[in-house]
């Protein structure tokens, strides 16, 4: 199994375009694992919500569009969004498992030479890291440990849910992947009662005001547990949760300053990189605790 | 009188159509586990929604100044899994939600995504700022994607129409 560690890597349009370093931090890590993905020319996942929402038929048809480029260079898919794994995962098993609904996306496909055959997987890089890499080769790899660092985990929605599609081996009510792989940094997990719920970024595109108020109370409930940072692996939830906090004072005159962190931005930092290597300075609710405790000095 | 609509009735009942049928009984445990039912109960309550929808009554559900009622659900899934009876809550009002696009009712940033992914085949395309940012990061080039190709699919599933896009005028040089 040479090629085993090759997969075709899918960041989506918000973490290349929008998050950079959110990349940066996991091409730095997928180094230190050794891992080798590949890029290629997908397009828009597309959104699970927003795209499925507006035309079911088009979703399924771009989303089969983008999983025939994997199965034309013979390798599976591996995300770092939620977004984009549930999309392909869904489209995926709706296509393998439905003859008609697969007639009829490759009539569409035809029109432009493709045919969707089913010949691949899609996984969340993090479902990869404990199924492929696996949590003792992450252990081996890490120099820094967040010792004493209390974490509040936040996996989202789309990770884990529809659970018999999403097979993600999780229990949605009490996720418990995530914890695995932060437990590896050295990092203290803390329980808290909102963690399988959603952080609002979904509530958005309808309404504002529900958003915020969904994620305060996902944001109060880890705080008032004793959190000092959360960490996700959707750069939907770290946009919703890192730039809304500042919506959430001016709405609330109550003031939010918790820092979010990507899995790959912990991961980074406790194999020995740095708060400048990896840009923390990027975020919006700016990590100081990192350089103040694990650093030796102010930021 | 109302008159149900019989074509969203049939597409909702056919999703449940497997070995056996199911039909909602109105339980309630949807409308009590969902987070935005908790935030808005007065304006939210997929319940609701599931029995208007298995009834075709879709003209209750699709009204223009009710928009909330419908895209409220942020299709977190939690519904789909406590549901005693397996409706799949989500595929129900991803139909009405397509009925509700296509009618123009939909709320205006899930239009402009939809514009956006018709126009440039994403929903968030690559800026050059951040095209710079990359690079200095060291990260490399994104490939780019065959805007025509994924056009041409949309085209073919009348994406363009049901999301009311028009072309943009060609410009002069
Ligand atoms: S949980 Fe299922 S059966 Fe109960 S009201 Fe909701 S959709 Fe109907
Ligand atoms: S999927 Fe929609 S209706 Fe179901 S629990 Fe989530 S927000 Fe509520």
């Amino acid at each position: 199994m040479t090629d085993a560690e090759e997969f075709l890597l899918y960041e989506g349009c918000m973490i290349g375009q929008r998050l950079p370093y959110l990349e940066k931090s996991a091409r730095l890590v997928f180094e230190k694992l050794e891992l080798k993905p590949k890029d290629a020319a997908f397009g828009c996942c597309p959104d699970p919500i927003g795209i499925q929402c507006s035309d079911y038929t088009s979703w399924l048809s771009l989303g089969a569009r983008n999983l025939t480029l994997a199965e034309a260079e013979g390798k599976d898919i591996v995300s770092l969004c939620n977004g984009c794994t549930q999309t392909l995962t869904v489209v995926n098993h709706e296509l393998k498992h439905s003859e008609s609904k697969r007639n009829k996306i490759n009539r569409i496909l035809k029109e432009v030479g493709r045919e969707f055959k089913g010949s691949i997987n899609v996984s969340h890089f993090l479902t990869y890291l404990l199924e492929e890499v696996g949590v003792e080769a992450i252990k081996a790899k890490i120099t820094k440990p967040l010792t004493g660092l209390k974490v509040a985990c936040h996996t989202g929605c789309h990770y884990m849910r529809p659970v018999e599609i999403m097979q993600s081996e999780e229990d949605h009510e009490n996720p418990q992947n995530l914890r695995k792989v932060v437990a590896a940094t050295g990092a203290t997990i803390i329980d808290y009662e909102e963690e399988h719920l959603c952080c609002g970024y979904a509530i958005m595109n309808a309404e504002e005001d529900v958003s915020l108020r969904r994620l305060q109370k996902k944001l109060d409930s880890a705080i008032n547990a004793g959190a000092e940072i959360f960490c996700v692996i959707c750069p939907s939830c770290f946009s919703q949760m890192d730039f809304n906090q500042r919506s959430l004072k001016k709405k609330f005159e109550k003031d939010y300053d918790i820092p979010i962190f990507y899995l790959t931005e912990l991961l980074a930092l406790a194999m020995g990189y740095t708060y400048d290597e990896i840009e923390l300075k990027m975020h919006s609710q700016k990590p100081k605790l990192i350089k103040e405790r694990f650093e030796g000095g102010a930021a | 009188m109302f008159v149900p609509n019989y074509e969203v009735k049939k597409q909702i009942i056919d999703l449940h159509m497997g070995e056996k049928v199911h039909y909602c009984y109105q339980c309630g445990r949807c409308t009590d586990i969902c987070p935005v039912s908790e935030l808005e109960p007065e304006r939210y309550d997929p319940r609701t929604l599931v029995m208007q929808g298995l009834l075709g009554l879709s003209h209750m559900i699709l009204q223009p100044d009710k928009q909330f009622n419908l895209w409220g659900c942020q299709t977190c899934d939690l519904c789909d899994e406590i549901c005693p009876n397996d409706i799949v809550l989500t595929d129900i009002f991803t139909i009405l939600k397509n009925q509700s696009m296509r009618m123009g009712l939909a709320p205006e940033a899930y239009i402009s995504q939809a514009k956006m992914v018709m126009e440039t085949g994403q929903a968030i395309p690559l800026q050059d700022a951040i095209a710079r940012r990359r690079d200095k990061m060291g990260l490399p080039l994104i490939p780019k994607p065959n805007v025509k190709e994924i056009q041409k699919i949309l085209k073919a599933t009348g994406f363009d129409k049901k999301i009311g896009y028009e072309e943009p005028k060609e410009e002069k040089k």
